[in-house]
């Protein structure tokens, strides 16, 4: 669905976009992960058609979007990062507006934004002026906006940014719903736990280059070839940190407000005989969990100075 | 066929800008000072009038002046008002990304362009507009005809759009709305007053040439003078035969007089408002093609890699 081929784009000699390489294909959401001035929404308005880039392809839906932006814009759906809305403007009359920008006819649009109101949740504040609004209200007709033409791929620079857990927890319900319904959708964050929980794959991106990508499972494997199991004992904590220590699989063993936070390698193998040593040596362990999508410190390790070796 | 005529950008600002009592308060406020001015010039002015002559051209004649304030009012109103409601748009849209969003759909850069530059434009039009009925209590003066009436509105529109279309380019072409709303407003200052010193100055040097030529001379930052065609404009329609109020300021700055040379060549024998209003929307769709350029996402001569 999208392919995007060697993509470099320079702001006078500093590059924000340095040979990226990635590929989403139909019906996946892809998580694109990075810091702070990574270049996330770069390569987002790049692919959008919004910035021309300094050399590189970007393909979607077959469609080359450099050489047929106009084409290329009926299939993509662009959230901005930060946006405003104009005053004085009631929410239908919004997606009224942007639909007839895309050239849709008047009472197909109406039907469409009747429908996307119902999508977001916002079908009781049709007749509300946009900003009075909240933010989380805002950030979901802002995507009903970008659905308004109905474009298969979306490009979306951080949504949930700035939203409390519930608005959050309503834009991944949205999007898993949009998913259902076959969209492609390109998502930054830096929110990562999230980004596990929603994303078929992720890429990670540091200063311009694309450092690793996959589903999230096959970087945490290829990434430190480790796991992080989550440990909760009822006492003797500390006969329970130095047992660890002992264990040839174990890397690192951190306390963490009343759990042990357990570094180790290989697979669900080596967890169980973790567990078995644990409990046969009497240590009473009450919880033992295995970190799903640690982003979080693949994320640390990742855009640390230091090279990572894969 | 209708799509040709239909904006977005336009329809959905026209619709939001006109709802509610602000406009037609505004509307109403200016008309009401408009009259007002336009009954204490004419009592004051009618009264020293009768008594002087006691003749029926005093009645004309205070009706070709109070036609004359009520025209240059509304002409420094739109000089004033157009470069701030035009400034702030586009770089406006950009501070708040909105931008981005527009150029993502159908629209083309041209035609949001031209769709902003129109729905600012709006407000302005509706008050020149609406101030018709108050121009044509004139007539019942005498001494102006409708048809002078029409022209004088053709040239405020035509000012408008050039105005704003300065506006407009200024806020494509710098990031912040103030930077864009201080350069438009000096620009007005540069063509509404620098450039009437800067064309006598240069009719004087053209003139103190020797041998003195004769020929028609008028120095090109009068055909960009928006002023100097309202001042044309209104002196043929008073039927006053010398050519220009500004020439006095020749005559009077640096001592040189009006050429006597005639107009050579179609152009010049224009009407200067006309040739004036011809140049100035020539540089508007200049300014607003550079300005659709500016906001264009790929430019034409993009680098080939
Ligand atoms: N118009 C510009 N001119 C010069 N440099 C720019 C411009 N836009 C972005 N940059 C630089 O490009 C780099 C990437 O910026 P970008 O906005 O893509 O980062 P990001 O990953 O989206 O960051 P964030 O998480 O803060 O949104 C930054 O270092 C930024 O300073
Ligand atoms: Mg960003």
């Amino acid at each position: 669905m999208l392919v995007v081929r060697d993509l470099v784009k320079k702001y006078g000699d500093f590059l924000a976009v340095d040979h990226l390489n990635m590929e989403v294909e139909r019906g996946q959401i892809f998580g694109f992960i990075g810091p702070n001035g990574a270049g996330k929404t770069t390569t987002m308005k790049i692919i959008a058609t919004l910035l021309a880039p300094t050399s590189g392809q970007v393909v979607v839906d077959g469609i080359d979007v450099f050489k047929e932006p106009i084409k290329a814009r009926e299939k993509i759906g662009y959230m901005p990062d930060f946006f405003g809305v104009y005053d004085n403007l009631k929410v239908m009359e919004y997606l009224n507006f942007y639909g007839s920008a895309y050239g849709i006819e008047y009472h197909k649009r109406r039907r469409i934004a009747e429908e996307l109101l119902e999508l977001v949740d916002l079908s009781d504040k049709r007749d509300a002026y946009v900003d009075t609004l909240s933010r989380g209200m805002k950030q979901r007709l802002c995507l009903a906006r970008c659905l308004i033409h109905n474009p298969e791929l979306l490009i979306l620079d951080e949504p949930a940014s700035g939203m409390d857990p519930r608005a959050r927890a309503e834009i991944k319900a949205i999007l898993k719903e949009l998913k259902r319904m076959g969209k492609t959708i390109l998502i930054s964050s830096h929110i990562l736990p999230e980004m596990a929980e929603i994303c078929d794959n992720v890429g990670i991106i540091d200063r311009g280059k694309l450092v690793v990508q996959g589903s999230v499972e096959q970087i945490m494997q290829r990434m430190t070839g480790r796991t992080a199991v989550r440990i909760r004992v009822l006492r003797d904590m500390d006969r329970a940190i130095s047992l660890l220590k002992e264990q040839p699989m174990v890397t690192g063993v951190i306390e963490e407000d009343q759990e042990l936070e357990v570094a180790c390698r290989g697979g669900d193998e080596d967890l169980w005989q973790l567990l078995r040593t644990l409990v046969s040596s009497d240590v009473p362990v009450v919880s033992f969990r295995k970190m799903e999508g640690n982003l979080e410190q693949i994320f640390m390790e990742v855009t640390s100075d230091e090279e990572v070796v894969l | 066929m209708k799509r040709w005529f239909y904006n977005p950008v336009l329809a959905s600002s026209l619709k939001t800008r006109m709802r509610g009592w602000r406009t037609a308060a505004a509307v109403t406020a200016y008309l009401g000072v408009m009259l007002f001015i336009a009954y204490v010039f004419f009592k004051i002015s009618f009264a020293n009038e009768v008594m002087h002559y006691l003749s029926v051209s005093a009645n004309r004649s205070v009706g070709l002046r109070v036609y004359m304030l009520l025209a240059v009012l509304q002409f420094a109103l739109i000089l004033l008002v157009t470069p701030a409601q035009t400034a702030g748009v586009i770089s406006s849209e950009r501070e708040m990304q909105t931008l981005d969003l527009l150029l993502c759909t159908k629209m083309s850069p041209f035609s949001i362009i031209i769709g902003k530059l129109l729905s600012s434009l709006a407000f302005i039009l509706l008050l020149v507009i609406s101030s018709i009925p108050l121009f044509s209590l004139v007539f019942l003066f005498g001494g102006i005809a409708p048809e002078d009436v029409a022209m004088l509105f053709l040239f405020y529109i035509i000012t408008a759009f050039a105005v704003g279309s300065i506006g407009i380019f200024y806020s494509a072409l710098f990031k912040r709305t103030v930077v864009s709303t201080v350069v438009s407003y000096v620009t007005i200052f540069f063509l509404g007053i620098v450039s009437i010193i800067l064309g006598v100055y240069m009719m004087s040097l053209h003139y103190s040439q020797l041998p003195r030529p004769s020929d028609y001379y008028v120095p090109f930052v009068f055909y960009i003078n928006p002023t100097i065609g309202l001042s044309d404009l209104l002196y043929r329609q008073a039927g006053v035969t010398a050519p220009n109020p500004y020439y006095g300021i020749l005559a009077l700055l640096f001592g040189v007089g009006w050429s006597s040379g005639s107009p050579q060549g179609w152009f010049q024998r224009l009407p200067l408002w006309v040739a004036n209003s011809i140049v100035m929307s020539g540089i508007a769709v200049l300014l607003l093609c550079a300005s659709a350029w500016i906001i264009k996402p790929y430019k034409r001569f993009r680098r080939r890699s």
